[in-house]
């Protein structure tokens, strides 16, 4: 019994609800492609684009990457999170479970990926500076390729 | 998508093969299957590790355990990859070494994998033999390759050191761990890589090379 102790101690803590921690956020503002399209050209830095679901399993993996790559490269590029087919209360509770601290769009249509013509979820987008769409990474991103993707977009 | 991944694996795999079939003499057949055993441990372990470093429960997310390209912590994959070969072989180092060789040919193979998952480039370069990605005009070390070359090389150098207990698992430790360490200033990151990790790799190994030496001399008839 005493072996089996810190295993059911493991599944205890696991097996707790999450905090509901994204009530106090506000409502992610709505997006278009067009209009996300229209933001990346004109902000005159490189931007990457993540579009993103809370009910997407591979998108809670990258979720710790984005946020650490935020960290390193956030005054050099613009990260841009979008959030599709979702709803806000349970984006809300992703953001701040993830820590996600960049701006966030909500697009419940798919317009941004249907604009850029991704198909999936989670997609990466890679704007240079101009707003130049350089690379479209669908499904799940690891540490090499976004490192390679921004490394792209800010040395152009 | 994944598929690539899976190609790349399989890559790993026939290096794997192909290591024990020329280095692993008469236990070949079990040893070769007992790699592939370790080598699923080493993945779901350093999943697993990776997933706590990250802050996701893998219990209440179990499914993304199949996610590998969240990420997988390395030295908790080889740590629990040899943990499993040890336990699997009737915890003979003996064993271990006849698999040294053969596992730095799968990781040879691994890395050289990344041409199926075109994702063998790492910081920019202008040498002749730097390469770009289709589309972009910066020229880029191919970080994998020379990790792949490195692996090829540590391979058919521990397989002529003397056959002495635990010289060839020491050797290879060190050399996986040091062709690691010497490729990760070419490789983009966002976190720095294991550095500390690999540099305690190639000490741990070195320690078992001496050690093997000096037992092997204690040995020997006077």
């Amino acid at each position: 019994m005493k072996r089996l102790l810190p295993v059911l101690a493991f599944f205890v803590a696991a097996c707790g609800s999450p905090a509901l921690v994204g009530q106090e956020l506000p409502d992610l503002p709505p997006i278009t492609g067009q209009e996300l399209d229209v933001a990346v050209q004109t902000s005159g830095k490189p931007s990457v684009v993540n579009v993103w679901a809370s009910w997407c399993n591979p998108c809670r993996s990258e979720a710790p990457l984005l946020t650490a790559a935020q960290a390193e490269f956030g005054e050099q590029v613009d990260f841009i999170g979008v959030d599709v087919q979702d709803n806000q209360a349970d984006a809300k509770n992703f953001i701040s479970e993830f820590g996600l601290d960049f701006t966030q769009y909500f697009d419940r249509d798919r317009s941004v990926p249907e604009f850029y013509g991704g198909f999936g979820t989670p997609i990466t987008f890679f704007f240079d500076r101009t707003g130049a769409l350089v690379d479209t990474h669908l499904g799940v991103i690891d540490e090499r390729a976004l490192a390679l993707g921004i490394d792209e977009i800010v040395n152009r | 998508m994944e598929f690539t991944l899976l190609w790349a694996a399989l890559t790993g795999v026939a290096g794997l093969w192909i290591g024990v079939r020329l280095w692993a003499g008469e236990q070949s057949d079990s040893l070769f299957d007992n790699l592939l055993l370790a080598a699923g441990v080493g993945l779901l372990g350093g999943r697993v590790t990776a997933m706590l470093a990250q802050g996701l429960n893998p219990v209440s997310n179990i499914g993304d355990l199949l996610i590998v390209r969240g990420g997988v912590s390395t030295a908790a994959a080889a740590i629990f990859a040899v943990g499993a070969l040890f336990l699997t072989t009737g915890r003979q180092i003996k064993v271990l070494d006849a698999a040294a060789p053969a596992a730095l040919l799968g990781l040879a193979g691994w890395h050289l994998g990344c041409l199926w998952r075109s994702a063998c480039l790492g910081t920019a370069s202008n040498l002749p033999w730097a390469w770009s990605e289709a589309g972009s005009s910066i020229t880029r070390h191919p970080v994998e390759i020379y990790a792949a070359v490195g692996m090829l090389v540590g391979a058919i150098l521990v397989s002529r050191l003397p056959e002495q207990l635990a010289m060839w698992s020491g050797a290879a430790l060190s050399l996986a761990a040091g062709v690691r360490l010497a490729t990760e200033p070419f490789r983009l990151s966002l976190t720095g890589g294991p550095v500390g990790w690999y540099t305690a790799g190639v000490g741990v190994g070195v320690a078992v090379v001496v050690v093997s030496v000096v037992g092997g001399r204690n040995r020997r008839p006077t």
